[in-house]
């Protein structure tokens, strides 16, 4: 793979929608505190498992899209197209019916909407007839609800995959938006990842156990993806190059993990023809310093022990957007603003998923490209 | 570019488990349909379902435990063990890195879901077990086959819904064909569900006995389950070992409707196989058979006959739907159908549309009806769409 371009992206995160609300907070974050997010009060009426959530506060797809086609959106639907569009807006694509066919889109999630899912489950056991749900609703069971309306939102008809990645939901979208567009069947792809903050999400945040120190979190992030050779509606920007992504298992997890995840590291070196002294920043899914799971076999891998981002401390658990949102931050991070600086992302599964992509960081605004 | 081949079919499906019962199942055009027991149907007016009632996970499975893991992740770890028993590869001369997994899913756990929707009516979100919580992610069905076969590369779940095995497949093929992997195993996995079953009944797109595509009287689908994983293997490793190749992957074309989240759209559904055929270099005089998507709806039959007609001429090739014996096995569907198309090559015969009663005159698909047909088949299309408007369609041929 030879590697693909940002030309344009978006993140919606508990600081807000927009990469400026994201930029905002990451200039007012202290460094290495563990935020505890906002406080959820009377978002849902159900029991939630924690007092805060790093939930976007009164958040409302209308809003910004219109009464036209949302009011069967579902939470992780409306945070999903919201993104989408911003991230067209600011990349600056034109849209029009010649160029719909080559974009494609390209999602990760966990299971989609599980409130959707559950909800929809409940009323088939509550009803007094089981089949009383709405059918109007049931697209929002299937996982790839929020990819299809994207597309329809926007016209864009090209390949329309949805990955299921868990953790390594938003690594495994670029490892195959990547080849998508290698191998010519779109030219561009809008990729990101999106989970929604729901009593569903938080409540399995906590009780797996991955919740002790921060709490659930919901997100969207979008990245317009070309190749650095794409005509000029694909957007005129360079903002960063995705040079090389890899994913492996290691069956069992444990030291298998960690060689597969060490073998990634060294993947993505080699592709993108890069030393390892040059990488200077590492965003990983832990949150605490004393954990290096993830961070050990990086660290390992490189020879050396680059600065090491916990984006969750910040942004919480956002499973497959976590991902996500971690090149959004670095993308809208004053500390990488040089020019030219590396950075990897990576991610370490529950079972033995692994992954890491290396990514460059041009100057502030981007470069013009051509 | 590698060429691409088919060496082994792992079906776990409700009309015969392995590629031997399902081949005989196909040419004898059974019926995996039955009343529902995985859930509790009363209530329902329709009661049936194409459940698969005789896989026994520990009979099959050698490394993942059944305790852990859901029914999806199962049946996709079972029909991977299948497909590497049935192309006789040995994994340890497999260099690592090299075999991966890519699953295609609409519902992940979706039985999973269930049990946890129900703990939580019970007694509220904390009383859900954190055990089966932690089953829930749908990444554990690529994870599954992994861990089942221990494979170290990538490990891929695509939730495209109905097509997603298709997607599923076509990845794979990029892997193979741009040389990053030797071995693939790629396919999907769905385990009928009690929320499927309403949303279908209540789009009035369940049928209440039988599933019968391509009839004058279609009612709509029946739900269905199962797991359906292929080996696929650059033609060059499995020449090298000695491997019988049961057919080549031509190669696939995915697009999307972007016009509706559950009506396909006949125009975009065309251009899907336009452009699986120019990306297999094939031409539609070419196509021998197409394996349907065929869901037994009014609309799906309908479009899928216009979009055929509209590439193929007035005379298309014969097409028939294999969810008239199996029901409609979601993610599965598109491996099931990637199967039937290997089998179709391999074995010389076109497998049946049963329960096919009367012709409808708005079609004008012949869709071999009732009884499977002996064939030449050396190009087949295998076709899925799926809610999200998402078109994939895979091509694979005789193997040369």
């Amino acid at each position: 793979m030879s590697g693909v371009v940002v030309t344009g992206w978006s993140a919606l995160t508990s600081a807000g929608v927009g990469v400026d609300a994201l930029a905002k907070r990451l200039a007012l974050a202290e460094a290495g505190q563990v935020e505890k997010g906002h406080e959820i009060g009377d978002l849902y009426e159900e029991p939630m498992p924690a007092a805060n959530g790093h939930f976007l506060p009164s958040f409302s797809p209308r809003e910004h899209l219109g009464r036209k086609g949302t009011s069967t959106f579902d939470r992780a639907t409306g945070l999903a197209v919201v993104c989408c569009q911003e991230a067209l807006r600011e990349a600056g694509v034109s849209l029009d019916d010649e160029v719909r066919p080559r974009i494609g889109v390209v999602l990760g999630t966990s299971l989609g909407s599980f409130k959707s899912t559950s909800d929809y489950t409940r009323e088939t056991l509550v009803q007094d007839k089981p089949y009383l749900v709405n059918p109007m609703l049931f697209p929002n069971t299937v996982m790839n609800c929020a990819a299809g309306q994207v597309a329809i939102r926007f016209g864009l008809r090209g390949a329309n995959t949805t990955i299921a990645g868990g953790t390594l939901g938003f690594l495994n979208v670029l490892r195959y938006a990547g080849n998508a567009i290698e191998r010519g069947h779109v030219d561009v792809v809008v990729a990101g990842a999106v989970e929604e903050f729901t009593p569903h999400r938080a409540w399995a945040t906590r009780l797996t156990g991955v919740a002790d120190v921060v709490a659930a979190g919901e997100a969207a992030g979008m990245f317009v993806l070309a190749k650095e050779n794409t005509p000029e509606w694909a957007g005129t920007r360079q903002r960063a190059g995705v040079l090389a992504v890899a994913t492996a298992y290691g069956p069992g997890g444990g030291e298998a993990a960690e060689t597969a995840l060490a073998g990634c590291v060294h993947r993505v070196l080699a592709k993108a023809g890069i030393d390892a002294f040059e990488v200077s920043t590492v965003y990983t899914g832990e949150v605490e310093d004393g954990d290096e799971r993830e961070f050990g076999p990086i660290a390992r891998a490189l020879g050396h022990r680059p600065d090491r981002v916990m984006v969750k401390r910040l942004f919480g658990e956002c499973d497959a957007a976590s991902g996500a949102v971690a090149l959004g931050v670095l993308l809208a991070e004053d500390r990488d603003a040089r020019p030219g600086g590396l950075s990897l992302l990576t991610a370490r599964g529950a079972d033995g998923a692994v992954g890491a992509a290396i990514v460059r960081r041009y100057a502030d605004g981007g470069l013009d490209r051509g | 570019m590698a060429r691409v081949v088919v060496t082994g079919v792992g079906p776990v499906s409700s009309i015969g488990i392995g590629i031997a019962a399902f081949a005989e199942a196909l040419r004898t055009g059974r019926s995996g349909i039955s009343p529902i027991t995985s859930f509790d149907p009363a209530g329902f007016p329709h009661r049936n379902a194409g459940e698969v009632h005789t896989f026994d996970p520990a009979a099959h499975l050698r490394r993942v435990d059944p305790a852990e893991w859901g029914r999806s992740s199962q049946f996709a770890a079972g029909a991977a063990r299948l497909a590497l028993a049935d192309a006789r590869l040995d994994l340890t001369s497999v260099a690592p890195g090299r075999a991966h997994a890519i699953m295609g899913t609409t519902s992940g756990e979706s039985a999973v879901a269930e049990a946890l929707t129900a703990q939580i009516i019970e007694g509220g979100f904390a009383a859900q077990d954190p055990a089966l919580l932690t089953q829930l992610p749908a990444n554990r069905l690529a994870n599954a086959v992994s861990e089942e076969l221990g494979l170290s590369g990538e490990s891929l779940t695509i939730a495209t819904a109905c097509s997603a095995s298709n997607y599923a497949i076509g990845y794979a093929y990029d892997l193979l064909a741009g040389g990053e992997a030797d071995v693939v195993f790629a396919g999907g996995a769905d385990s009928v569900c009690r929320w499927a079953h309403a949303g279908f009944f209540r789009l009035g797109a369940l049928a209440k006995d039988a599933c019968t595509p391509f009839d004058k009287d279609r009612a709509g689908i029946l739900t269905g389950e199962g797991g359906a994983v292929l080996t696929l293997e650059t033609y060059d490793h499995a020449r090298k070992r000695g491997a019988t190749v049961y057919a080549e992957l031509l190669g696939y074309g995915v697009n999307c409707d972007a016009i509706h989240p559950v009506t396909p759209d006949a125009p975009t559904v065309a251009e899907c196989m336009r452009i699986a055929h120019r990306n297999s270099g094939v031409s539609p005089s070419d196509v021998d058979y197409i394996c349907a998507h065929g869901t037994g709806t009014q609309v799906n039959d309908l479009v899928e006959s216009k979009a055929v007609i509209e590439v193929f001429g007035e005379r298309p090739p014969p097409i028939s739907s294999i969810k008239s014996m199996l029901g409609h096995t979601m993610g599965a569907a598109c491996g099931f159908g990637a199967i039937a198309s290997t089998i179709a090559i391999d074995r010389g015969f076109l497998p049946p549309t049963v329960n096919w009663t009367t012709a409808d005159p708005e079609l004008g698909v012949d869709p071999v009806p009732n009884a499977a047909r002996p064939a030449t088949v050396r190009v087949v299309q295998n076709d899925g769409f799926a809610f999200g408007g998402n078109n994939a369609i895979v091509m694979l041929g005789a193997p040369e």
